[in-house]
């Protein structure tokens, strides 16, 4: 292999595939009308010259740089909404973190050295908390980056008029923050509940480390096939708004049929067995043993009114998305003369 | 030496628009990349081949230009450019636009 070829390998390394070897074919064709010239019909070209000749052409990444288009993985219109979601989790993962560790060393008397080490693993786990959080997000946004169309860039080709500015906000616009909010607890949700139930529970930092109860019962399980069934469905139905821009009656009818189910699905919760399980042999050899007696039903009574509070929640949800679906659409208070 | 590089910038910036234009003016009649290269060079544009081929590849992509690899006068396969009729449409306008600008920047700086 010549050095041409190798150089033409190199830059193809950097291209894209759909139009490599069509791009390979012209730089070689280029190079050789050059070199040619170069040599003035003086037989082949030395190596001094090609050297030179490749020299000037550039460096093979770069040359390949100069065809492509700029790849993103999140790009300028998702990117504040990442940087947003992102400050979001990683407050609320620490904020997390620092309540639960309060809880657990509250109690605990323990000397200076053993909380310089819990701070350190309060600190450890965080990191690898932030580090999984922030690739949980990235993929989510790189994922609604490839599948939402650039709403934003065919809007602009469009005729812009002042008088918009004076339009109440639209009542069916979509918030786009609310809804990749809204898919990104959703996954994570998702993942804990299929991939690291036991994660939910209560901590304690006891004997130097952190130990923790799982708090979900057997007959929670038997919910998590409706639990996914409606994630997903409610996943897809913030992706399809997502792609809309905007609420119509075949969304909001969606969005309250959704609704509906996960109401029944919380009623079943709500009269079938516990979903919560945390019994005196659960909470042996942690801080929380010396007050079961006390506490231990409380925590578990707990469990119904969190439940009925997600049903009034609910609720309220479906009646706003109900009256939105039949309310009169709201006139322009201002119409301005083009 | 700031400066040097804002001007470069701004430079650049002037070029990328300009040289489009200029390309569209020259493959009037067929040309391979190198032989107009060297035919805007005659001119006196200066435009480097990083510039020039992936401009070719764009202006293709949006049917400003069309292409076709051939083999002429027994030389090497090469591709070969010329303006497709949407481009001459499209340099028309601009070269309307072009004098119009020209016109007033020379107002303005004389």
């Amino acid at each position: 292999m010549n050095l041409i070829d190798s150089y033409v390998t190199e830059v193809g390394k950097y291209l894209p595939r759909r139009n490599r070897s069509d791009i390979e074919a012209e730089i070689r064709s280029t190079l050789e009308d050059m070199l040619e010239e170069r040599a003035q019909g003086q037989g082949p070209a030395s190596e001094a010259q090609v050297v030179a000749l490749l020299k000037e052409y550039g460096e093979p990444r770069k040359v390949a740089a100069s065809y492509g288009a700029i790849q993103y993985l999140i790009g300028p219109r998702l990117f504040p909404f990442f940087e947003m979601v992102t400050k979001i989790v990683l407050a609320a993962l620490a904020l997390g973190l620092t309540v639960s560790f309060g809880i657990g060393t509250m109690r605990s008397g323990m000397t200076s050295l053993e909380m310089a080490r819990a701070l350190g693993n309060l600190f450890l786990q965080y990191l690898s908390g932030a580090i999984a959080a922030f690739g949980n997000i990235v993929l989510v946004f790189a994922i609604l980056e490839r599948v939402l169309p650039a709403k934003e860039q065919e809007s602009m080709k469009d005729e812009w008029n002042p008088a918009d500015l004076a339009k109440a906000p639209n009542p069916d616009a979509i918030k786009p923050a609310e809804r990749i909010v809204s898919i990104l607890f959703t996954v994570a949700g998702l993942v804990i509940l299929n991939g690291f139930p036991q994660i939910i529970g209560l901590y304690f930092f006891t004997d130097e480390k952190w130990t923790y109860i799982p708090i979900l019962s057997q007959a929670f399980f038997r919910y998590l096939p409706w639990i996914n069934t409606l994630s997903a469905l409610q996943i897809g139905l913030d992706l399809w708004l997502l792609q809309q821009g905007t609420w119509k009656a075949a969304a909001r009818i969606a969005a309250i049929v959704l609704k509906a189910c996960v109401i029944a699905m919380l009623i079943a919760m709500l009269t079938g067995p516990t979903i919560l399980r945390l019994t005196s042999a659960s909470v042996a050899g942690t801080p929380l043993a010396e007050v079961f007696d006390q506490f231990g039903p409380l925590l578990n009574y707990m469990v119904t009114p969190v439940l009925l509070i997600a049903i009034l929640g609910t609720l309220v949800e479906i009646g706003q998305t109900g009256w939105k679906l039949v309310q009169p659409k709201p006139s322009l208070p201002l119409e301005v003369k083009k | 030496m700031e400066n040097d590089e804002l001007v470069q910038n701004m430079l650049l910036e002037l070029r990328r628009g300009v040289i489009a234009i200029a390309v569209l003016s020259q493959l009037g009649k067929e040309e391979y990349g190198y032989s107009l290269l060297k035919a805007l060079s005659d001119l006196g544009m200066e435009v480097d081949q990083s510039t020039l081929y992936p401009l070719l590849r764009r202006l293709e992509s949006q049917g400003l230009l069309q292409s076709d690899w051939r083999i002429v006068d027994e030389a090497r396969p090469r591709r070969y450019y010329v303006i497709s009729p949407q481009g001459r449409k499209v340099l028309a306008q601009l070269k309307k636009e072009w004098s119009a600008m020209t016109k007033a920047m020379q107002a303005m700086l004389s």
